[in-house]
């Protein structure tokens, strides 16, 4: 049995091609981003070989280090939520009525392009006619904030957006992860008299680990590397307050001509989220998968 | 199989695709003629008007082009249209990889010198007719007096007032700057929004300072500080971010200004939810001639020039403005003379109908006795032309990095973060760092 | 999860005393109140983006995000349709869409069933390169892809937009299939290997139809990102004819005025296959579920 699974051939088949074609279209242009990061160039003219130069200047920098922070606290943010969507997912997977229409309702701001999720959320911000505020001096409130203006809160207002538009991707996933669980094992289990919640806790909640951790993974290298809506929304503004790491790339390398030095964040981004998936593995290990 | 189905249902949508997708390439080809087997040649443009948003400027360029091909018919020139956002970051790749197209759009200064300066644009002063252009406007796009890009727009900034509200509080449009302040107080204390501001953008707030600089100072005390012959922390560079905080306090902007884009802000003034906007001429079609507007509205609708600072050096002719985009020929392109010519033609005939068809204001000198124009457009010609200076935006002045840290200070200056003093002092920092 | 009970929906096996199934009711009844109020907050952008494509530039911004429009206008769409070249880029975005999809998801499925079902010493360190390819930025690689590209003259060639899609996406895919995969018992793999079946066997027709419920998830998930993805065609891509509906959208952003109703019009068009499609297979993985979870 375990010359068929040996078989050196068939593996090759199998990984090959997906492995070239990351290895020529992902590590080539990752290492290319290294290589950029060793020049000073403006993306326009010559290119000047300055060594390590920008790293240096990186590692100094008190902007990136406060966007690596911010990114941190959206990471943070982002797999405390993974709580939340276990939770819904939980409920939508026991067969209570109506599981199913709420589920395809939950993911639909899913399909919803980042242009369209990016208005909807300006929109109601916007501190004079936004929904927000509007909903804040129903309930009585004064001073209703201006959000995105603001760059005490900023940043955090914009993690709202960020965190809902994935709601329906860990949703999806926790979904068809949970409904894998065999039903035996269920069945059995409330047979022997367990509560909802034991079954939840002891038997659904090991059987999906795998999944989970996976997706914690995700949660934390996605907000590491996130862009789309911090661009979008504020622009990393007001002066800085919501800049996460991606969002100063790309400012320095295409808005201000900081192509080598651009590149060096970008580099440094991927050295961070290499640690930070590295201490993650560390913090979820845990004995091998649960085998039936 | 489910799988089986899955795979059949894909595989003939991608055949379906691809069928669909070489028909229409080939409608395509048959309209764009494109003709592989002529021996035209072919020049490449790439612009930033897209026909649903800037449908006027996409028709001008549109209509030069074809009556271009028809007067040369060995000529065939192919346009990739990007909106602006989208423009400005590809051109960043194209550039990167020396690949940039044969025509395309630059904006002036300090956008520019880094491709001036790595030898990417052709030098224009083999087709630039000097006389043609407003004064100032080619310098915005030369470096060491030769010409790399030919302007195509010019704008100046005056502020534009809705007169119903006005009236409605018996206010006039202010000559002075302390009867600006009344305006405002009035405004304030009767609950309506003097002033719209999108400074999630930063410009925008940047133009209000650059105007009370100009009034304070005079332009040299602003432009001396950028050029580097007089320092930014000049006192009436101080004095103008002094006059900023003032009216930030006063509650003179929109709420929430720092976090709205122009767009958005522009929102309150069309809505008459804000009072006064101070924008660029751009904006004048929608004051004017476009049809998306009610025409109730566009009768309300006014301007008045920045007004003039007590004991300040600046005149009320003085403007911030300048020229807006301007089009380049790449240094590496093979049809460099085919496509200078181009250009040159394209600026001229652009100018002759930008105003009328477009409500944009040309870069070459316009003839206002002709055509019938709105109102409006006459009266900003005429003030055009007896502008006494145009002191160019400072973030386009400047290098692009600095200009970051000037965007940045204007937007911590209107959210209270900074002081004028150190708002002065960073800038200068950042331009005394400047090689 | 609080103090919400879960009613047990099969009453046969449970012994429920009358006087508990009040306060089930009123936990039964919170729970829904919270479920609906998040279902209302999922639904709600689909409904305000269709207002919002009827409505003015005007409209769109004094009132307020929940106000109807005055006159629907339906000239939007018409528009949206018309100007440009929707109709192509609608075709595009499906194609390569789908193209890309439908690739990803057979190389990943590879990639994934031979590490964790293959024994070989580099499926760590094989596995360990996918995971790494996730942690790159996008626009580190705008510039260097690019260049590779264009030396390639695959510029301007949607087969460039094709690759890097399925190249982008598979380490995620990989990602979520082998957490899928783990839970997978391999006693009936091991039982077709005993029978004397070959791997492509055992791939094909045992692991693969046994993951069809995952790999519609995956499927959804990558299609989402490919059909709402911008960057990659606005760079590689110039000729009109191979544009995606992404870019088709910013046609409607000027330099000076953004037509917002045409804007919201694009959006709600470019919504809809997707919209469709994913109903589609979203109901399969239900179905894959029911029809294909382990026995014996």
């Amino acid at each position: 049995m375990k010359t068929v699974m040996s078989n050196k051939f068939a593996i090759a088949l199998y990984t090959l091609p997906a492995l070239l074609l990351i290895l020529v279209l992902i590590y080539i242009p990752i290492a290319l981003s290294g290589y950029y990061g060793l020049m000073d160039w403006d993306g326009i003219g010559e290119m000047t070989f300055i060594g390590l130069d920008n790293y240096i200047t990186l590692i100094q920098d008190k902007l990136f280090w406060s966007s690596t922070w911010h990114s941190f606290l959206l990471a943070i943010f982002s797999t405390a939520s993974l709580l939340l969507y276990l939770a819904i997912s939980l409920v939508l997977a026991s067969k209570i009525k109506g599981s199913d229409l709420l589920r395809k309702i939950y993911l639909i701001p899913m399909l919803l392009s980042s242009v369209a999720i990016a208005q909807l959320w300006m929109k109601i911000f916007d501190p004079t006619n936004g929904m927000a505020n509007k909903l804040l001096e129903f309930f009585g409130v004064e001073n209703t904030p201006i959000w995105l203006a603001d760059p005490k809160i900023a940043l955090y207002a914009i993690f709202i957006p960020i965190i809902w538009q994935y709601a329906g991707f860990y949703i999806l996933i926790y979904y068809a992860a949970l409904k894998n669980v065999p039903d035996e094992v269920i069945e059995a289990a409330k047979i022997d008299g367990a509560s909802p919640f034991q079954i939840a806790y002891k038997i659904k909640l090991p059987l999906i680990s795998g999944v989970f951790k996976v997706t914690i993974m995700l949660a934390v290298v996605g907000s590491l590397k996130y862009f789309d809506l911090i661009y979008v929304m504020t622009g990393g503004g007001p002066n800085g307050a919501s800049e996460v790491m991606a969002s100063y790339m790309y400012k320095e390398a295409f808005k201000l001509n900081n192509f080598g030095y651009g590149s060096a964040i970008g580099f440094g981004l991927l050295v961070i989220c290499l640690l930070m998936t590295w201490l993650t593995s560390q913090l979820t290990k845990s004995k091998d998968d649960v085998q039936f | 199989m489910k799988k089986k189905a899955f795979a059949t249902v894909m595989s003939m949508a991608l055949a379906g695709g691809l069928i669909l997708g070489g028909c229409s390439s080939s409608d395509e080809t048959a309209k764009d003629s494109s003709g592989s087997s002529s021996d035209k040649t072919v020049v490449k443009m790439m612009h930033l008007w897209p026909e649903g948003s800037s449908n006027a400027q996409f028709t001008i360029v549109d209509d030069i082009i074809k009556a271009y091909e028809e007067e040369n018919p060995d000529v065939d020139i192919q346009t990739e249209i990007l909106g602006n956002e989208q423009y400005k970051e590809k051109i960043k790749v194209l550039s990167a990889s020396n690949e940039l197209p044969d025509v395309g759009i630059t904006w002036a200064a300090g956008y520019m010198k880094p491709f001036v300066d790595g030898n990417m644009f052709a030098p224009l002063d083999d087709i630039v007719e000097k006389d043609k252009f407003v004064a100032g406007t080619l310098d915005a796009f030369s470096v060491e007096e030769k010409p790399y890009a030919l302007p195509l727009e010019l704008n100046i900034t005056p502020v534009y007032y809705n007169k119903e509200i006005f009236e409605k509080y018996n206010l006039e449009a202010p000559k002075t700057y302390d009867e600006f302040l009344n305006v405002v107080e009035t405004l304030v204390d009767n609950g309506v929004t003097p002033i719209t501001l999108g400074n999630k953008d930063r410009w925008t707030g940047s133009m209000w300072y650059m105007y009370l600089a100009d009034r304070i100072g005079g332009p040299e005390s602003l432009n001396n500080a950028i050029n580097r012959t007089g320092s930014f922390e000049d006192p009436a560079l101080v004095k103008a971010a002094e006059e900023i905080e003032n009216l930030v306090n006063m509650d003179a902007f929109v709420k929430g200004f720092n976090g709205l884009s122009n767009d958005e802000a522009k929102g309150y003034f069309m809505n008459e939810q804000a009072a006064m906007y101070l924008m660029a001429t751009w904006e004048l079609p929608n004051y004017t001639t476009s049809p998306d507007v009610d025409q109730e509205f566009k009768d309300k609708i006014g301007y008045f020039k920045f007004p003039t600072y007590e004991g300040g050096k600046g005149d009320i002719d003085s403007y911030v403005g300048g020229p807006g985009v301007g089009l380049f020929v790449s240094e590496q392109s093979k049809v460099k003379d085919e496509a200078k010519e181009f250009v040159s033609y394209l600026v001229d005939e652009w100018g002759k109908r930008s105003v009328v068809d477009a409500g944009v204001i040309p870069a070459t000198v316009v003839d206002t006795s002709a055509g019938d124009l709105h109102p409006m457009y006459i009266d900003i010609l005429n003030d055009l032309g007896n502008a006494s200076n145009l002191t160019l935006y400072a973030d386009v002045q400047m290098s692009a990095g600095v200009a970051d840290v000037h965007l940045n200070q204007i937007q911590a200056l209107f959210g209270g973060q900074t002081t004028p003093e150190e708002f002065t002092k960073t800038q200068e920092e950042a331009l005394a760092a400047e090689k | 999860m609080s103090e919400v009970r879960i009613q047990q929906v099969t009453p046969n096996l449970s012994t429920q005393k009358p006087r508990r199934s009040f306060l089930n009711k009123i936990g039964f009844g919170f729970l829904y109140l919270l479920l609906g109020t998040f279902a209302i907050i999922q639904i709600y952008p689909l409904v305000w983006l269709v207002f919002f494509s009827l409505k003015t530039n005007k409209e769109v911004f004094g009132m307020s995000p929940f106000s109807l429009p005055q006159s629907p206008q339906w000239e939007n769409y018409t528009k949206a349709w018309t100007s440009g070249n929707i109709g192509v880029y609608f075709f595009n975005s499906v194609w390569i869409t789908v193209l890309s999809v439908v690739l990803t998801i057979i190389l990943a499925s590879f990639v994934t069933f031979a590490v964790t079902r293959m024994n070989w010493k580099l499926s760590g360190p094989v596995l360990g390169l996918f995971l790494v390819a996730y942690m790159i930025p996008l626009h580190s690689t705008l510039i260097p892809l690019f260049k590779m590209y264009n030396s390639a003259n695959l510029i301007d060639n949607p087969l460039s937009i094709v690759l890097s899609y399925t190249a982008f996406n598979l380490p995620l895919t990989i990602m979520i299939l082998l957490g899928f995969y783990k839970t997978f018992p391999r006693e009936i793999e091991e039982a077709a290997v005993m029978d004397g079946c070959s791997v492509h066997r055992i791939f094909f027709q045992i692991t693969l139809p046994m993951t069809v419920p995952v790999l519609s998830t995956t499927a959804i998930i990558n299609m989402i990102y490919n059909w709402n993805e911008f960057v990659f065609v606005n760079t590689f891509i110039s000729s009109d004819k191979w544009k995606t509906l992404t870019v088709g959208i910013n046609n409607f952003v000027g330099q000076y005025l953004t037509d917002w109703g045409a804007i919201g019009a694009t959006l709600v068009i470019s919504i809809v296959p997707i919209l469709l499609a994913f109903l589609f297979l979203s109901d399969k993985i239900v179905e894959g579920m029911a029809a294909g979870s382990v026995k014996g």
